[in-house]
């Protein structure tokens, strides 16, 4: 059966498909803008909860370096008396030293002097 | 912003409109949508095949868009580019949907689409068409719509798929040849 005004397949190809080229859908640039708002109150909500993070972390950091706990001050207070008995010593050991130093040098009695003086 | 119509032809007026949009202005961004949306979701409906995810799949294109709007060069046409957001996006969507586009039970007429169809032919030509063109391997369907239904240079379409133009010529050629034989028993043989 002859078909003489059917349009080739290329006609009708075209044409179907050019029938679906434009789908307008009603509100849908409303949609899209609230969409956007949405995503951009997201961001600045992410944005401002890693600054707030960010601050936390930091105040934590200076709180503890200000305020140290109780094993950082014992460990702090056990340095302190270390250091103060070495310093001790050594300024006993250097004083005796110094006293050494300044005693005038005078021959000390023998063990055998000693006895025979207390002997007699 | 007013609904007037811009004085400036579509191009000029998109670029004005996409540096607006960097600076924030929703209203740029509300024309810009209402102007292109409608070729958009059509493509993306060709590809998918459902209205219902050709909708949100124009809507995140959009939405790339907006946030690539300050970074935005004016290379090529503003609807090139929107289609090549949204052929990347199709693509992501095959992938997630393990490979194959759609089923030809998507192409089911959907409720309003023949709406104005009123000829009883014309709807099941166009069911035919959409059912014989899911059929079609990826490229070559993206190529056909591209070139038949969006109307677009050899030369766009290749820089939309990323592939030289022989490409896109071969694919149109393949998907024409496809198209002939699966609608043979439709159309008829000439």
């Amino acid at each position: 059966m002859n078909h003489p005004e059917r349009p080739s397949f290329d006609q009708e190809l075209a044409a179907s498909l050019s029938r679906g080229r434009a789908v307008a859908v009603p509100g849908f640039a409303d949609r899209v803008v609230e969409a956007v708002r949405g995503e951009r109150r997201r961001r600045v909500v992410v944005r401002w909860s890693s600054i707030a993070t960010a601050a936390a972390a930091c105040c934590v950091a200076i709180l503890s370096l200000a305020f140290p706990t109780e094993a950082s001050l014992n460990r702090q207070t056990l340095a302190l008396v270390a250091r103060d008995e070495s310093s001790q010593f050594a300024d006993l050991l250097g004083a005796a030293d110094d006293l050494s130093l300044l005693s005038p040098a005078v021959d000390k009695p023998s063990v055998v002097d000693v006895l025979n003086a207390t002997g007699s | 912003m007013a609904q007037e119509e811009p004085t400036l032809p579509d191009d000029e007026d998109d670029k004005r409109l996409m540096a607006l949009i960097a600076e924030g202005d929703d209203d740029a961004l509300r024309l810009l949508v209402h102007r292109h949306h409608a070729r958009l979701v059509g493509y993306l409906r060709g590809e998918v095949g459902s209205q219902a995810t050709a909708e949100e799949l124009a809507m995140e294109v959009f939405i790339r868009l907006h946030r690539a709007a300050a970074r935005w060069r004016p290379e090529a046409k503003l609807s090139t580019y929107l289609i090549h957001i949204a052929h990347n996006l199709v693509l992501n969507e095959w992938r997630r949907r393990g490979r194959k586009p759609t089923t030809a039970l998507e192409f089911a007429a959907e409720p309003g689409d023949t709406s104005q169809q009123s000829a009883r032919r014309v709807a099941e030509l166009d069911e035919a068409f959409q059912r014989a063109i899911a059929q079609l391997p990826p490229e070559q369907r993206t190529a056909i719509l591209l070139i038949v239904q969006q109307e677009l240079p050899y030369e766009d379409i290749a820089v939309i798929m990323g592939v030289p133009v022989s490409s896109v010529k071969t694919w149109i050629h393949r998907a024409r040849a496809r198209l002939r034989d699966l609608l043979k028993d439709f159309h008829g043989n000439p």
